[in-house]
């Protein structure tokens, strides 16, 4: 039974490969509020796929520059904000490429986080940050949301 | 971010985790650093013996050092230096680390005569970590710092 909302904080520098241990650490997190395994693996992939591009893109690689997440928990919503420091904006693509169109050429291989995060999460919003840098923001639902 | 982490080296790597003050959180403060010390190269019992010293330190924080007040944080610092992995974890300080507890060698006879069989964290961190030292942090909470060495 889970009474109040409860968060947790992680700062990593903007190495690649340090994803992975911001995607256990709220895999773990989502375990013990009870999610099942199919949602955590969800969340796994939006997670690093968050972080990834927060190292990558807008803190463009420099280990120094920290990534903010903060995940928190009401009983009912699950939320993970991940925020980059830098001054690169995250750019949303208004008509991503095909995977038939990447692997016949016409466009790069790359740049399919934005849709994998907005496929595999409830909700999915990109908004600069109160200081300078991008917040992605992925929420999920215990329960699934009633789509109309 | 702590005054630690905005003090890190530029050779060092540091990952700062906070977390509530509620039994259970502890799992993630193990995940994290297991999945750390597994990065770097640490063999799968060096990772176990990191993984429950972490779980005692943690727990001895939520339980003792916050007196399981969860609106109380519980601060976990993961520094890669070099080939050792520095874990300090920090708690808010409701109550101090007893000194006789530090040095206390636990008897299993005398525990099997009591109903609390606990005890063992502070002792059990000692044997499994290369390095441990308590101390108070500069918050006024109380601080578990410990080191474990990467043998190539």
């Amino acid at each position: 039974m889970h009474n109040g909302q409860t968060s947790i904080e992680l700062i990593f520098p903007s190495i690649l490969g340090y994803e992975i241990i911001a995607r256990r650490v709220v895999a773990t997190f989502a375990n013990f509020v009870g999610f099942d395994q199919a949602r955590i693996d969800d969340l796994k992939t939006a997670v690093s796929e968050a972080c990834i591009n927060a190292i990558e893109h807008g803190n463009q690689l420099q280990p120094h520059l920290p990534v903010y997440i903060t995940s928190s928990y009401d009983g009912h919503r699950f939320a993970v904000e991940v925020s980059d420091t830098g001054t690169n904006p995250l750019a949303i693509i208004k008509e991503p490429k095909t995977i038939e169109e990447k692997l016949a050429g016409a466009a790069s291989l790359r740049g399919m986080g934005m849709m994998l995060m907005a496929a595999l999460a409830d909700e999915f919003i990109v908004e600069p940050s109160a200081a300078p840098g991008n917040t992605v923001r992925l929420i999920w639902y215990q329960c699934e949301v009633a789509h109309t | 971010m702590s005054d630690d982490t905005k003090r890190s080296k530029p050779s060092e790597k540091m990952i700062e985790l906070r977390l509530p003050s509620k039994l259970g959180y502890e799992r993630v403060a193990m995940d994290a650093a297991a999945s750390l010390a597994s990065r770097m190269g640490f063999e799968t019992d060096r990772v176990s013996a990191l993984k429950t010293a972490v779980s005692e330190a943690v727990t001895n924080a939520i339980e003792h050092g916050n007196q399981h007040d969860e609106a109380m944080k519980v601060v976990v610092l993961l520094t890669v230096r070099g080939d050792e992995l520095i874990v300090s974890v920090t708690d808010q300080g409701h109550k101090t680390i007893d000194e006789a507890y530090v040095s206390r060698v636990p008897q299993i006879s005398e525990a099997m005569k009591r109903d609390d069989k606990g005890g063992w964290g502070i002792w059990l961190i000692q044997e499994l970590m290369d390095e441990v030292e308590f101390t108070t942090a500069p918050s006024g909470g109380n601080q578990v710092r410990m080191v474990i060495h990467l043998e190539r």
